[in-house]
């Protein structure tokens, strides 16, 4: 039963990222969009989390990278919105956090 | 067979609607026999806390509200052990099974969907 974590507020101002990355099992997928994509950019504490997560699959939806100027690592998947359709069928079920 | 349903409720008693919208949520899938679930996770497991007063801040008692989730046939109750130690809870005002991070990791895998607030 895998799961696709959804994440959309930015990791400075709460902590649903850094949360979530301990709800997450092997195989799991996290998406990021909206303000959470800030976590990518490389060089930042989050980024570094991220890169050090084994099994879990990771995304950014490409226009919120885009529209921020960010420049995510390349093990960080960059989306568009049919793509977040499809990822979201793919897993068994999606977590958004809220 | 329906499918069961996970709840994460993360938002502290008094911040915001969060914690009672999550907890209605709760009681309309028990009432409606749907195998439920609960977990309190971050700010969340401050709903736990003993010893509230939500009248001071005019507020409607979330206690009360949550003991009633066994009745309403919800009771599978759970709380992140990791954000309890970090706020110093050490005793409940719910009965919950507390989870570390091998626990959390099961107990989502084990429900078809999940929904967080």
């Amino acid at each position: 039963m895998k799961t696709l974590h959804v994440l959309s507020s930015s990791p400075f101002s709460d902590d649903r990222l850094s949360s979530c990355l301990r709800l997450l099992g092997s195989g799991d997928g996290l998406l990021l969009c909206g303000d959470a994509t800030y976590a990518t950019q490389p060089g930042n504490s989050h980024a570094e989390a991220l890169a050090a997560l084994q099994g879990v699959s990771l995304y950014a939806l490409d226009e919120d990278v885009q529209a921020r100027g960010l420049k995510p690592a390349a093990a960080i998947e960059q989306i568009d919105y049919p793509r977040f359709v499809a990822l979201a069928c793919a897993f068994a079920k999606v977590n958004t956090w809220l | 067979m329906s499918h069961s349903l996970l709840i994460i409720s993360r938002q502290a008693p008094w911040a915001g609607p969060g914690a009672r919208e999550a907890l209605d949520i709760a009681l309309a899938g028990g009432a409606f026999d749907l195998p439920v679930g609960m977990l309190f996770l971050d700010d969340g497991v401050l709903q736990l806390a003993l010893g509230q007063a939500p009248q001071a801040v005019q507020q409607k008692d979330l206690t009360a509200n949550l003991q009633a989730l066994p009745m309403f046939g919800v009771e599978s109750l759970y709380a992140c052990a990791h954000s309890l130690a970090l706020r110093g809870l050490h005793e409940t005002a719910l009965e919950v099974e507390r989870l570390d991070g091998d626990g959390l990791r099961a107990l989502i895998d084990r429900y078809d969907q999940v929904i967080t607030l």
